[in-house]
Parts: C-alpha cells; structure tokens; sequence
C-alpha cells in the first residue's frame, strides 16, 4: 500500500473517530494538543486503525505516535510488515 | 477497695464550702479523703467518691486539683484523681479514675439502656427490610452477611439470636466513663457510655450511644455534635458539628465539617465531610468530601466520591425499594448522577449522569461516561492509568486503625481472584459481543449499558494482560519463598495438592476477599448453629482472611490451566520459565502504559493556567516550580523502581527454575 493511500485512510478514521471534518486535518497535527484527543479517544483510535488496515498493534508502542504523520509511517510499517 | 461514710467534721466542712446532701450517709468515700477538694456540689442519691490527690493539666498550661467543684451529682461513682467540675447535672454514671468533666450541660443515663447496642437501622433500602442491628462490635463482615444474606431466614434468626444476647449483656441503667476520658464544654449528654481515653470536647447533643474508644486508639466527638442512637468505635473522629441519627461509625473514621448521615454505618477509614448520607452501606475506605454529595441507599467500599456526586431511588412508585452497589475501587465524577437500582463493577469510574440501570459487575477496571445522554462503558481502561495504581498503593498505608483489635477484615489486593475472576468473565464477554456484533453498528449493548464495538477486541486485549500479571504475581510469589535447591517433581506435587482447593467464584464480604464455597460454608456454620456467638463468628471470620494466601494461589493454578492450556500436572520446567517471563513482559507493558498516562500530567495542556503573564517559557518555569518534573514525580519514579525490580525479580525466578532438581 502507497503511503498516500495509507495516509487518506488514516485521516478518515480520525474523521471519523473525532468526529471532526477531514479537511481539518493536516498531516504534521498532533492527537492531543492540535485533534483534542483525550485518553479514551486515543485508545479508539489504535482500535480503529487495527480494523481499518487488519493490523494488530502493541498498545504502548502505538500510544507512542503523537502525530498524524507518525501515525501513517507507523501503520504503513505494520502493514508492509504484514504484506 | 472500701469506702466508708463521712465523719461529722468532713461533713461540716462540706457544708461550708458550699456542699449539701438530703442524706450524708449515702455519700460514701475513700481514704485519704481531702475534702477541701469538694466545693459547692449537691449530692443526691448513692454517690461515692475516689482518691483526689493528683493535679489535672488543661491546655494552655492551667493546673487544676482533682476533686469535684460547682456541680451537681447524683447516684455516681467518681474514681480516683478525676475531676467533676461546673457539670449542671451528673447522674448515674461510673467515673473511671482519671476522668476529666468540665463545663457540661447534663451527663445523665435515664432508665434501662442500651448505649445504642441493638438499635436497627435501615442501610441500603430506606424502607427497611434489611434492617442492621449496630452494637459496639459489629465488623463490616457481620454487617454484610446481616444487610445482604436476607434470601437466609435461618442465617438472620442465628445472628439476630447472636447480636441479642450480646446487646442484652449491655443493658445497664448506669453508664461508665472510661479511665483517662475527657468530656468537656458540651450541652447535653443522655444515656452514653464512654470507652478508656475518649475525648469529647464542645459536642452539642449526644443521645443513646456508645463511644468505644481505647487507649491506643482514642475517640475525639469535637465541636456542635449532635448523634442520636448511634455507636462510634476506636480511632474515630467526629467533630465539625456533624449531625448523626441511627449511625454506626467504626474504626479509624473521620466525619467532620458538617456531615449528616442517617440510617448509615461507615467501616473502617470511611471519611465524610460536607455532604450527607442516607441509608448507606459505607464500606472500609468510603471517601466522600464534598459538598451537595448525596449518597443514597448503596453499597460502597474503597470508593471515592467527587463533589455533587448523586444517586436516587425516587423513580419508585411503591416505595424507596431501590439500591445500588459500586464494587471496592470505584470512583464517581463530580456531579455525577446514577439511578438505582444498577451494579457498578470493581475499579469502575462513573463520570456524568446516568438515567439507565446496569449492571457491569462482570466488566471491572471500567470507564462508564455519558455520550449525548447515552451511558458508554467503555472497558478494561481503569487497568491501564495513574490514578488505580495509586489508589491501590495508597489504602494499606493509610489505615488509620490502632486498635490492636481490628474489626474489619480488609485484603487491598489490585489483582486478587476476586477482580481477576470478573476480568476472565469480562474478557469472555467481549470475545462474544465482537463475534456476534454487525460491523455496521457503532455501539453493542450489553446488560442495559453502550459499548463501542470497535473497543471489544482491544478492552479484552486489556483484560488477559491483567490476568497474565495476575497469574505471575501469584506464582512468582510463591517460587521466591521457595529454599534454594528444590526439587522440581516436589515443587510440582505441591502445586497439585494447593490446586485442588481452586475456586472459580470468590465474594468480596465487605473487605474480605474469599470463595463463594467458603462464604456458603461460613453460612452453613452459623446456620446450623456450630458458631453460636460473635466471638466465635469472628475467629471463624479471621481464619477465612488467613486463608486467602493459598486460596489465592489454588486460583492462579487454575487460570494457568486456564490460560496457558497446560495441565499443572504435566507443567514442566519450560512452561514455568514461560509464564515468569510472561509475566515480567507483561508488568513491563502495563508499567509503561501507566507511566505514559502520567505524562499527561506533565504535558502542555496540563500547563494552562501556569504562568499567567508570561511566555512559553515563563509557563514551563511555574509549572515546574508548582508541580515539578515528570522525571522527578515520586510515583513515576516508584514505577520505574517497579519495573526494575519485577525484571530483576524475574531473572532470579528464572534462574531457580533452572536450578530445582
């Protein structure tokens, strides 16, 4: 999988997760300070990711990734791993 | 000890100083008898007097002699050395030796009492039904099985028969002030007993109680006090003009800055301020000090509630039969509203406001919120923060008690079978709804409560990694009080022979943590009348606690089977190597996963506010000063301590696996 088909994916689940519009989203934003996501917010989003792309995640090194763009290289790893 | 009447010429001088009596010979005192230590007291009734040779100190310095000044006495003993002094009306009262009694209404007992032994009062439903006999030993196991075995008509008579017995060996129409009590600057004190050392200073109205205080643990009832029909054991203080009616309050509990509480018993280390009580089981460590915090017709232990936490039973429509119970651990967020009846499981925080009734006893370690008036529970997420691992470190080193008698039986363990028996049951629960749940759906509903679908799988991720850690807590405990050079078949023959006193239901009475089978056979001995009174009841109670070692580990034994698919009697050296190292990866996880949950606390959104008119820089600067660093945060640091330790620990059991013949 492309990166920016990785990434285009990754910002629909946190659409969708946050609920807050895609537009907004710019790929250096972080979860907490720039998103608004809180603790349980954030464990949703590692659930969410795992079903989108059917990757399992270790939890506290997911609980790592601070922005939007860590989150597609880390996801495009699980998934390249994967494949 | 032998008192004799009064010699003319004591009398005379009695009389001069003020004294009278309608009978001088009914005034009976001892040798050496000063009687120019009594001054302007009238006598009446039967009245014998101590020794008063000794000074008493009052705070701020001032000596006054022993004796008895400016009061009135009737049908009492006054013991050696105490002070009676400005007391409007003493009456039929034992006054231990060394008593303090200053500026004081009335102190009176008045017909045949109880001091508040016996009196039944209506915790958990308003309208009674699971009424509470209170009396001055009552442990929160008694209550418990009292309050909540009410399907047990056989087990209520055999208690109530017990508590009766012990109740009408109360029964006096004298009461007693303990040696080295002081009873000070209060208005109105009606048919109390007052156990060694308590000190009662400024209370407003004391009616019908017992005040159970002891010399290593005193009682301190302070300031506008008013209880009615009430017991109040060792440790405890009750003071902030507090307002109790039908209250018990045991060992080591503080209620204070204007509490009211009725119909309410509170276990050991409960604290309540502010707010008010009604009908409530408090058990040990119920914590509530806020104001407008209501808390109704539940069930709690090890709980705290935030300010305006409520719940109500008044969408009833015959009668206030409702009730609800927050299993040990929970927490409630400010204003918070729960309607009864529902059933929170162990570990659970409750933030918002919630019109529904559930029951996610089987779901411990849980977030319940409030979605756009939706209840969401979202699972397992309790495991993972800051504040339950605090929580569960903070309770043993906060019991207040120093009663070397202990009432209530308290085991504080995070992971015990009793919360990891729910954690399997919880995560098998979540494997279910996600193999059932449409894809489509945001939400699955499980016994009256939301949980995101999307959250199943990972929630029961949660819950094995707890009851991994469970298991190799247990079992590294108990390889590492094994001797060195133990032989493996022995080692093993002995992990059989604890297996098969595994249980897979365990009860929490109140504290004490224990098998469903043990609690039934607990019953059973008080049913069929082997335990015929509370003494005994409460050496049988103490064995079940000591107990809880081995059945905890009989447990462990199980789950590994379990959860590892080996039979214990087939475990090999591999398999044990396996499950330790498990369990240091595991602890490891979960350590770091709390320690991340602590950065929060030190992250930019927990600086807002800091450094008000300052820049970025200035922001950092007053955090730090405030609040310090995350590297140098106490609990961080015990954190990182632990993990070392558990990798350490691990390596060690290891290496004694591999050393066992």
């Amino acid at each position: 999988m492309e990166r920016s088909e990785v990434e285009t994916k990754v910002k629909g689940v946190i659409a969708r997760v946050l609920k807050i519009n895609e537009a907004e989203i710019s790929s250096d934003a972080n979860f907490i300070f720039d998103l608004g996501a809180d603790s349980m917010q954030s464990m949703q989003l590692v659930a969410a990711f795992e079903e989108e792309f059917d990757v399992e995640m270790e939890e506290d090194k997911a609980l790592d990734v601070q922005s939007v763009a860590a989150a597609v290289d880390f996801i495009k790893s699980l998934v390249d791993e994967r494949n | 000890m032998s008192y004799r009447e009064l010699h003319k010429k004591e009398i005379e001088q009695l009389e001069s100083q003020g004294c009278s009596a309608p009978d001088w010979k009914a005034v009976q005192v001892m040798e050496p008898f000063h009687p120019e230590r009594i001054k302007d007291v009238s006598f009446s009734g039967t009245v014998r007097l101590g020794v008063f040779d000794a000074k008493v100190a009052f705070a701020g310095g001032m000596e006054v002699k022993s004796g008895i000044y400016s009061s009135r006495v009737h049908n009492s003993t006054i013991g050696d050395n105490s002070l009676v002094s400005t007391v409007g009306y003493l009456a039929n009262y034992e006054v231990a030796g060394n008593v303090v009694i200053d500026s004081v209404g009335m102190l009176y007992v008045e017909g045949k009492t109880n001091f508040g032994n016996g009196v039944e009062i209506d915790v958990l439903n308003e309208g009674g039904g699971r009424g509470l006999k209170i009396f001055d030993r009552l442990s929160s196991q008694t209550a418990y099985l009292s309050v909540l075995y009410r399907h047990d008509n056989k087990l209520q008579k055999k208690l109530s028969d017990m508590i009766d017995r012990y109740v009408s060996e109360q029964t006096s129409e004298k009461g007693t002030i303990s040696e080295g009590c002081s009873i000070l600057n209060s208005n109105r004190i009606r048919n109390v007993n007052f156990g060694p050392y308590a000190t009662v200073q400024g209370a407003s109205v004391l009616d019908e109680g017992t005040v159970g205080s002891c010399k290593d643990d005193p009682v301190t009832i302070g300031d506008g006090v008013i209880a009615r029909h009430f017991i109040v054991l060792s440790g405890s203080k009750v003071d902030g003009s507090v307002i109790l009616d039908k209250c018990f309050v045991g060992q080591g509990v503080k209620l204070g800055k204007q509490y009211s509480a009725e119909n309410s018993a509170f276990f050991a280390n409960c604290e309540g301020f502010h707010g008010e009580a009604c009908s409530l089981f408090a058990g040990p460590y119920t914590v509530t000090h806020h104001k407008s915090t209501l808390m109704i017709a539940g069930l709690f232990s090890f709980y705290n509630a935030g300010s305006g936490t409520n719940q109500s039973n008044h969408m009833y429509k015959l009668g206030p039969l409702h009730q609800g119970i927050l299993e040990r651990g929970s927490k409630t967020g400010s204003f918070s509203y729960m309607l009864w009846p529902c059933r929170i499981g162990a570990f659970t925080a409750v933030i918002g406001k919630h019109y529904t009734n559930f029951d996610t006893s089987d779901l411990p370690f849980s977030y319940i919120s409030e979605e756009e008036g939706k209840s969401v529970l979202t699972p397992a997420m309790n495991l993972l923060t800051v504040g339950t691992r605090r929580d569960s470190s903070k309770w043993p080193n906060r019991d207040r008690r120093q009663d070397p008698d202990k009432l209530d039986l308290i085991h504080f363990n995070l992971y015990s079978p009793y919360t990891v028996a729910k954690m399997v049951r919880g995560r098998n629960i979540l494997l279910e709804l996600k193999e059932k749940a449409n894809k489509e759906l945001e939400f699955v509903t499980y016994k009256g409560i939301a949980i995101r679908r999307l959250m199943l799988k990972t929630c029961a991720k949660y819950y094995d990694l707890g009851i991994r850690i469970f298991i190799g807590n247990c079992l590294s405990d108990y390889i590492e009080k094994l001797t060195n050079g133990s032989k493996l078949k022995g080692f093993i023959d002995s992990l059989v022979r604890i297996k098969e006193k595994a249980n897979d239901e365990w009860v929490d009475m109140a504290g004490l943590l224990m098998t469903r089978k043990a609690m039934e056979d607990l019953v059973h001995t008080i049913s069929s009348g082997e335990v015929t009174d509370l003494e005994k009841l409460g050496q049988k109670l103490k064995s079940l606690y000591d107990d809880y070692t081995e059945n905890e580990l009989a447990y462990c034994l199980k789950l590994i089977e379990q959860t590892y698919g080996i039979s214990i009697e087939s475990i090999s050296r591999d398999n044990l190597i396996q499950i330790v190292s498990d369990w240091k990866a595991n602890c490891v996880k979960l350590n770091n996963m709390i320690l991340k949950d602590a950065t929060k606390e030190y992250d930019q959104s927990a600086m807002i506010g800091f450094g008000i008119d300052g820049d970025e820089e200035t922001k950092t600067r007053d955090f730090q000063a405030v609040r310090g660093t995350y590297e140098n945060d106490k609990f961080v640091k015990s954190l990182q301590g632990d993990s070392r330790d558990i990798e350490k620990s691990a390596t060690d059991i290891i290496e004694k696996i591999k050393n066992m013949n």
